[in-house]
């Protein structure tokens, strides 16, 4: 989901409680899954697939940008490859985790596929001493905040018949905040432009498929872009 | 209505190649490393992702208006300073919509 800080720094005593952790947590997942729940009731799909959704996909940014995708009725392969783009960052976070994940055959791999980025960064603040079973609980937990979240928004959207128009703006709020977090965390500024620069180009040949031609566009510019600058081994 | 059977085969695919992202440095840290491609990648497509995802959802609304995109403008700017200055994203969430459905429903 977002790359902020959820903990305060001072915070790490020796006698730590998983609750306490997952809190700020919570308070981020629930009131965020909620929005994902409700808003896809709304695009016209039972609540009941937001659930599984939540349960087994499991990542804030890609399941709000499936809702649009689902509703304009997409090809799976299109999604999926968006899926593979924006979640791509998540490539990154097992290799700091590697040593630290429980031995256990399957709370290991529960572990790997619960690693959001707000689970991540919880973990990595856990002290080294933390037992394999805690950590695994502290991803649970974080994993039930998001699917409580979602479910309790799907009930909401099942019900509510929106008065208010302009509600739908939560989407491009949230991605606001994620592009904002990644400007902050950027070591150039080259991929926001050439985004504008695709959609720009897209929008006039065909609105409809704007969003598919412009990541196209954008991930043969990423490749031009790193020929042409072959010091990609350069930066560490 | 969106259909259960599309919905769940979206589901599976989008579980699939996350699970599968996930577990990639586990399985091949050593080839992850060695490829600056697949890294530089990994640097530059989140961001322009993201910027386009903000654009999309943003387009629709905003050439539906005969007075111009204003409301969304402002909204998303007001998003981007709350959520630059606080680092709080359901701060700059709520904050951001409540300007934009204010504007929508009584400006």
């Amino acid at each position: 989901m977002t790359e902020h800080q959820i903990l305060p720094s001072d915070r790490a005593p020796a006698q730590f409680s998983v609750l306490a952790l997952t809190a700020p947590v919570a308070m981020g997942y629930i009131p965020l899954g909620a929005v994902f729940g409700f808003l896809f009731v709304q695009a016209g799909g039972d609540w009941w697939l937001a659930m599984v959704a939540s349960l087994l996909v499991y990542a804030g940014a890609s399941q709000f940008m499936m809702i649009p995708m689902l509703a304009a009725g997409l090809p799976l392969g299109t999604i999926a490859l968006a899926t593979l783009i924006v979640n791509s960052r998540h490539v990154f976070y097992g290799l700091s985790l590697m040593n630290r994940l429980p031995a256990s055959w399957s709370l290991r791999w529960y572990m790997v596929f619960a690693l959001t980025d707000e689970t991540y960064s919880l973990l990595t603040t856990l002290p080294g001493a933390t037992s394999p079973r805690q950590m695994a609980l502290l991803a649970a937990l974080n994993h039930s905040w998001w699917v409580l979240g979602s479910v309790a928004g799907a009930a909401i959207g099942a019900q509510a018949h929106i008065a208010l128009a302009g509600l739908d703006f939560v989407l491009a709020a949230l991605f606001a905040v994620l592009t904002v977090e990644q400007w902050r965390s950027r070591k150039s500024s080259v991929p926001l432009w050439v985004a504008l620069a695709a959609y720009a180009l897209a929008y006039p040949l065909a609105a409809r498929h704007a969003l598919v031609i412009s990541i196209a566009l954008s991930i043969v510019a990423g490749l031009l872009w790193q020929a042409r600058s072959p010091a990609g081994a350069d930066d560490d | 209505m969106i259909d259960t059977g599309y919905a769940l085969g979206v589901i599976a695919a989008m579980a699939l190649v996350t699970f599968a992202l996930r577990a990639l440095p586990f399985v091949a840290a050593q080839w992850l490393n060695q490829h600056a491609l697949a890294r530089a990648l990994g640097e530059f497509l989140p961001l322009a992702i993201m910027t386009l995802l903000l654009v999309h959802s943003l387009t629709g609304a905003a050439l539906e208006h005969p007075t111009g995109p204003w409301p969304e403008l402002l909204a998303v700017s007001l998003v981007v300073l709350v959520q630059w200055r606080s680092r709080n994203p359901l701060l700059s969430i709520v904050v951001g919509t409540s300007l934009y459905v204010l504007m929508r429903n009584f400006g």
